[in-house]
């Protein structure tokens, strides 16, 4: 259950560290909650900090505090319902950030993610996860 | 498809049923019901809560060492399907659950066995320290009671009484 005001854990290594969702796009259905699969629109409120040295290298970083973005929801708190009727839940609600093609950011994953995003048509970040449950 | 085992009380958790928590260093818990759920959300011990299999089989309650139980472990070795497997295995699986079922009558009997002594013992105890404290008293059954003689009273031949029209009664008046 994702939705205004919700802050969530990122889990790649785009840089940011905790965002804020502020729109849950074409959701309808769920009277505008997000769930894990679902595209946020959401703000930066916490990033690593910019340092000279990792700024040429592969793990620069590439948000700032204050940036919106889009992200993808990978896990929540919130029970999910599996399509054989049992339900997951995580510990935590966290999310991967995208670009505007709807890419990763990031390159990497530091976390599992829920397999219910293959289903969801994110097979990309379900490949590049650690673990997937 | 698999059936897995509660986290809480170790019963059988089949296809669909049952919910699941995901810890942040990825270890599965899977409840069969949400009363399974909510003792684990009260951050309870299986092991020292009396209903679960964990604290049966710590207390002694059950038989925890025979050979029987090692038949139904997790196999981490995928096997190939192939039909006389399958069918011996079933065929297996009712002989071993028969010797199961009769191992375990024996050690229940074992254990009740034992446990009477006990228990009659325990009994005696209570009784003798209810019986030394003055402020509970036994009560003695009470002296049988008198019986009530019966008085014979003359009956009056006419009734005052006379018949009405059709069912109501009325009554003589001079």
């Amino acid at each position: 259950m994702i939705g205004l005001k919700s802050t969530l854990n990122v889990i790649d290594n785009s840089g940011a560290l905790i965002v804020e969702c502020v729109n849950v796009l074409k959701n309808k259905v769920n009277n505008g909650w997000g769930s894990v699969g679902d595209e946020i629109v959401v703000v930066v409120q916490k990033a690593r900090p910019v340092s000279a040295a990792t700024q040429a290298s592969v793990n620069a970083v590439k948000v700032r505090r204050g940036d919106v973005r889009r992200a993808v929801i990978v896990r929540t708190r919130k029970a999910v319902r599996r399509p054989d009727g049992s339900y997951v839940r995580f510990d935590d609600n966290a999310a991967i950030l995208l670009n505007n093609k709807r890419e990763m950011l990031g390159t990497r994953i530091g976390g599992m993610v829920s397999g219910d995003l293959r289903l969801k048509g994110w097979g990309k970040i379900v490949s590049l996860a650690p673990r997937v449950v | 498809m698999r059936i897995e085992k509660c986290y809480f009380c170790s019963t059988n958790v089949y296809p669909g049923h049952g919910s699941a928590f995901v810890r942040n260093d990825a270890k599965y818990f899977r409840f069969c019901t949400s009363k399974c759920h909510k003792n684990f959300k009260m951050k309870r011990n299986p092991r020292k809560v009396r209903w679960t299999k964990a604290f049966r089989k710590a207390a002694g309650k059950e038989m925890t060492i025979d050979s029987t139980i090692e038949f139904e472990k997790r196999r981490n070795i995928p096997v190939r399907y192939d039909r006389e497997l399958i069918q011996t295995t079933v065929q297996a699986m009712k002989r071993v659950g028969e010797i199961k079922a009769r191992r375990e009558r024996a050690f229940f009997k074992h254990r009740m066995a034992a446990s009477r002594e006990k228990h009659k013992a325990h009994r005696k105890k209570v009784l003798e320290a209810t019986k030394s404290k003055s402020s509970v008293k036994l009560l003695e059954p009470l002296a049988e009671t008198p019986v009530k003689e019966k008085i014979k009273v003359a009956v009056i031949a006419k009734s005052a009484l006379i018949q009405g029209e059709g069912r109501s009664m009325g009554m003589e008046i001079d």
